[in-house]
């Protein structure tokens, strides 16, 4: 034994050490390899994996009368695969005569094919020769895939728009993702980077149920990204389609109507007033979503896109078809008899400055009906101090200015209210003048064309506000149903049956015999009302707002027209107005006009039967307006 | 001595030390196959591992029949031996990855770096037996670090710093084993840490530029480049200990003023070599740094080769996908997977149950070791076996560690599991000795 005596408590401290490392080497163990294990799983099966995305079909869209507003196109790419691991590379020759047969059936360039080939085979990667080809190049180049092993053809679809800027502002588009969506969609399976989203309108914000499931062609690559095998080929399984309550010719006629006008800018926005559903829904300028279908870096960044949408975003003073508004707040607050009359004679004497008429020359003596009818000035500068600002005021909240109508779609503004409630609120006063200005809506009053649709419809329906929607059903690939819409009922506005008889009634005689005149429609009884929005940059923007009825049918149809600097509703948005209604109310109409000469309907058959199925068409679109109530003149 | 050892037979050989070998050997031996398989030179590489075994075996054997004394006898000889060995490399190696530290023979190549640490545990032990009745000088330590300089400084001729790095721990120690003055090792530990802290804190800093706002820390930061600045931090610091040690005297602790100069002397010292290191440290070196500090830094990058390693082991879950069938690994996500990444193989084919196994193996040759040194003869055997058990610990925790996120990147194998006929052989022959240490022991009950 040694002389020294060794400290071997110190060799069993090092045990100790020893011991307490191996603990925790294996407590980190249970951590990384039992708790966190599925998160590494995962991302080592992404790293092996490699998907040669084949982008699905996205849903897609058909107005109400199954008119295909945008669909997709086949396209196919012609991919080269090189040999699996351990097959030989392609001879010189082989690639001579590959890349010659291609770029002359494609009429590309030989040089750049052979290039792509010879990189993709000596790399051992999967690399695209050619995209977007069409239906007859791609029959030429699976001709060849039989000649040489490796090339093959890919189908994909494209987004495409069969009637190019057709509704392009509810619709939106589709494009490549910028930083900002990767972001959001990166951590989402079904989504790479050089995926198509939508990006504006319905195509944003129905992404998840257009898109489909990506197809692909799943490959085994090692860490350099070499082709090690291929392990399986996933079929897409394509979106679901979306069913628009909008009807095809009536949206035409709304775009048409608008391209034609004076500016070219403007909105249209139709409502069904029994339900809310949107038939027609135009803002111009407008724009062209198929040029996204086939991106292109350099165009994608020049474009600008006339992305503002007129209908919803476009605040305007309302001009004379607020007098609607007046007209009812006049009305219910029993102050004015309707047979009360007014002398115009042009102007209006407020004490401190004169009011003028829009007619100089007056209008004589007018009553309620001539006041509303011939649009007199005067009318409501004397009866809204009689009836009081305020009374306006909440009239117009009543009719829900000042709050965006509640469609599902993003940025909508919501006007402005204009009376003393909002002057109070500013600390500010308000003049007798400020009441004459808004009783004929000028002022601070602003709305929006969809406010002014629903502002009509309410008349027309009997003062339902509905939440504005346009999407009728929501069908999966398979043909179920996974969303079918219910009419909303928002908030109603009260009025006596007798007030909604005179408004309508004069509403009826501005289109007979009054500014409306150009709106008129044979076999159609027309209510409306035009309006000039006085501007101070320019024209004035011309409104008109109507609705028709056919028979004692209650009303199908709700328009609001704005044209900028369109100047004279009656000249510049009466007539679109006219086309939109005219080509909804186009069957009935038929079938009124069949129904009034009962000697031709008793000899055709034919046309017993389409009424027949006219009226069970009707029966069933009044039990989806069960929520409300019509009254009938 | 030990009572608890009395269970033991009167046996020629630890068969629990050789059990573990041999299991270590097979795991290991089945893993660099999968490994390599689908690399380019596999069937090269499997041929020398086939080929280390037998060798490694022989000196195993040969090492166990040897009496470990002779060692001791010899020690000028190894130490001379040792020396040559490295310096000839440097003339007659060849240069691989950087680094002239391989003979090339006809069959296999030897890397002299791997028998280095267990020539110095050997002349170590020698030197510290006879020293032992001088254990507690100073003069002690620094003649042990004399001893292994000229090994280190052939090493860095090379260059293989994962050499010095896990030699140096085991030096530390045997040292301590040995019953060195704690006050010592305290010193060069305080001194390792502060010359180690200092480009650790300077590279955290430089991968957070916005701590920089803080003047205290842009300062602090500064140090790392002007010697002005690092002068007025060095007068700060003595200044700061000078009134400690004013503030110990007045309320009258008794603290020597030795302890206070050294602490001193520890702190200057270890800055300075800090900035020495801090500014000798080679990109990739100070890359492994960043990665280590962290990760996310460079996932493309050095932090790449760490994350596919820990992606390796996490997915191998409970029971590992099965020999040859790890992806990460065949697919050649994990580099160096049959050497120094080794165990992310091991933990993606065998999994948790692997990995378990492994260091449960390992955890019980240490032991067994450990034991062997507690039975020893004499105190050159109890040495020896303690260097062994501490270059098993070193090589157990940096390679462990590394993969699991406790310690930088070092190019350290795993003994007895990654690929390498030199490290197999050197490791084959320490446990030889420990083999003979315990044969030949004598404290019988």
């Amino acid at each position: 034994m040694a002389e020294v005596r060794l400290p071997e408590n110190r060799l069993d401290f090092v045990w100790l050490l020893a011991a307490f490392i191996t603990a925790v080497f294996l407590f980190r163990l249970v951590f990384i390899q039992l708790v966190n294990t599925e998160k590494y799983k995962s991302m080592a099966d992404r790293n092996r994996t490699q998907v040669l995305t084949q982008s699905a079909p996205r849903g897609r869209i058909f107005s109400a009368d199954n008119a295909a507003i945008a669909t997709n196109r086949p396209s196919f790419s012609l991919i080269y695969f090189p040999g699996e691991k351990g097959s030989s590379a392609l001879s010189d020759a082989m690639l001579d005569k590959m890349s010659l047969a291609i770029s002359r059936r494609l009429n590309i360039s030989q040089a750049g094919v052979r290039e792509i080939i010879r990189k993709a085979s000596k790399r051992d990667k999967p690399a695209r020769i050619a995209e977007n080809l069409s239906d007859r190049e791609m029959l030429l180049m699976s001709e060849l895939e039989a000649v040489y092993p490796g090339l093959e053809t890919v189908e994909e679809a494209r987004r495409h728009y069969p009637f190019g800027a057709y509704l392009s502002h509810l619709i939106g588009y589709t494009g490549k993702m910028d930083a900002r969506d990767w972001e959001k969609f990166s951590k989402e399976r079904a989504y790479s980077m050089d995926s198509l989203i939508g990006k504006n309108g319905l195509e944003k914000m129905y992404e998840k149920v257009l898109k489909g499931k990506d197809g692909g062609i799943y490959l085994e690559v090692d860490y350099r990204g070499r082709l090690i095998q291929r392990l399986e080929s996933r079929k897409w399984i394509s979106g679901s389609d979306i069913y628009l309550t909008i009807n095809s010719k009536a949206q035409a006629a709304a775009e048409a109507g608008l391209r034609k006008s004076l500016s070219k800018k403007g909105a249209v926005v139709a409502i069904d007033p029994r339900n809310g559903s949107l038939l027609a829904f135009a803002s111009m300028p407008d724009y062209d979503p198929n040029q996204f279908a086939q991106p292109s870096a350099e165009r994608d960044k020049k474009l600008v896109l006339p992305e503002f949408n007129v209908a919803l975003q476009g605040t305007y003073p309302p001009g004379s078809i607020f007098k609607i508004i007046t007209s009812v707040a006049l009305l219910e607050s029993g102050k004015i008899r309707p047979e009360d009359t007014v002398t115009c004679n042009g102007s209006y004497d407020a004490g401190s400055r004169v009011f003028k008429c829009w007619n100089h020359k007056g209008h004589g003596k007018a009553d309620f009906k001539t006041g509303l009818a011939k649009s007199c000035d005067v009318y409501y500068y004397v009866n809204s101090q009689k009836c009081g600002a305020l009374a306006i005021e909440n009239f117009a909240r009543a009719f829900r200015l000042g709050k965006p109508s509640g469609i599902d779609l993003p940025y909508e503004r919501a006007g402005n209210v204009f009376g003393p409630g909002p002057r109070a609120d500013k600390k500010s006063y308000w003049f007798i003048g400020d009441t004459l200005n808004l009783s004929i809506g000028q002022g601070e009053t602003l709305m929006t064309p969809m406010q002014a649709a629903q502002m009509i419809a309410a008349i027309a329906n009997g003062g339902i506000f509905y939440r504005p929607y346009y999407i009728n059903r929501i069908v999966k690939p398979g043909g179920a149903e996974n969303f079918h819409a219910k009419p909303e009922i928002l908030s109603t506005v009260s009025m006596k049956p007798e007030t909604l008889r005179l408004v309508r009634d004069a509403l009826n005689s501005v289109i007979e015999e009054g500014t409306g005149y150009m709106a008129r429609i044979k076999g159609v009884k027309m209510y409306g009302k035009t309006g000039s929005a006085q501007n101070p940059h320019g024209e004035d923007h011309a409104w008109f707002v109507a609705y028709g009825t056919v028979g004692d049918e209650p009303a199908k149809i709700a328009v609001a027209v704005l044209v900028e600097h369109g100047a004279h509703g009656s000249t510049e948005a009466a007539p679109i107005a006219k086309s939109v209604i005219e080509a909804v109310l186009e069957e009935d109409i038929k079938a009124a006009a069949e129904k009034s000469m009962p000697s031709l309907s008793e000899t055709a058959s034919a046309p017993e039967k389409k009424e027949s199925f006219g009226l069970k068409k009707s029966s069933k679109t009044s039990e989806m307006a069960a929520g409300g109530q019509y009254i009938n003149e | 001595m030990n009572d608890s050892l009395t269970g033991l037979k009167k046996s020629r050989i630890d068969l629990v030390m050789l059990f573990c070998m041999l299991a270590l050997l097979f795991l290991g031996t089945l893993v660099v196959i999968s490994s390599v398989s689908g690399m380019p030179h596999h069937e090269r590489i499997v041929r020398v591992q086939l080929m280390a075994i037998p060798m490694g075996l022989a000196a195993f054997f040969a090492a166990w029949k040897f009496n470990y004394q002779i060692f001791q006898d010899q020690w000028k000889f190894i130490y001379g031996f040792l020396l040559v060995f490295l310096g000839g490399v440097l003339i007659f190696g060849v240069t691989e990855k950087g680094a002239c530290s391989w003979y090339r023979l006809p069959f296999f190549s030897v890397q002299p770096s791997e028998f280095a640490r267990l020539g110095v545990i050997l002349v170590m032990a020698n030197f510290l037996d006879k020293r032992i009745g001088r254990i507690k000088e100073l003069k002690t330590v620094i003649g042990a670090f004399a001893i292994c300089l000229p090994v280190f400084f052939l090493l860095m001729l090379q260059p293989d710093f994962s050499a010095i790095v896990a030699t140096f721990p085991v030096v530390l120690i045997m040292l301590f084993i040995a019953g060195a003055s704690i006050f010592h090792l305290a010193v060069i530990l305080g001194y390792g840490f502060i010359s180690g802290i200092f480009p650790i804190l300077w590279t955290l800093i430089s991968l957070h530029p916005e701590l920089t706002d803080n003047p205290v820390i842009n300062y602090f930061y500064g140090l790392s480049e002007s010697w002005g600045s690092a002068a007025v931090f060095i007068a700060a610091v003595a200044l700061l200990i000078y009134m400690l040690y004013l503030m110990a005297r007045k309320f009258y602790v008794g603290i020597p003023k030795l302890y206070f100069a050294v602490a001193a002397l520890v702190i200057i010292c270890g800055f300075f070599s800090g900035m020495l290191v801090q500014s000798k440290m080679k990109d990739y070196q100070q890359k492994r740094l960043e990665v280590f500090l962290s990760p996310e830094s460079d996932p493309r990058g050095a932090g790449y080769n760490l994350l596919q390693a820990r992606i390796a082991i996490g997915s191998g879950g409970l029971l590992g996908k099965g020999l040859h069938a790890g992806t990460q690994s065949r697919l050649g996500f994990v580099p160096e997977r049959h050497t120094d990444f080794i165990l992310a193989v091991a933990g993606e084919e065998f999994g948790f149950f692997g990995m378990t196994l492994i260091a449960g193996l390992y955890a019980l040759l240490m032991r067994r070791i450990m034991s062997a040194a507690k039975v020893a003869r004499d105190r050159f055997g109890y040495l020896v076996c303690g260097g062994i058990f501490a270059m098993f610990l070193v090589y157990f925790s940096v390679n462990f560690g590394m993969m699991l996120g406790f310690a930088p990147v070092a190019g350290i194998p795993l003994p007895l599991i990654s690929y390498g006929g030199s490290n197999l052989m050197a490791t084959m022959l320490a446990l030889g000795i420990a083999q003979s240490v315990y044969s030949r022991r004598n404290r019988f009950v």
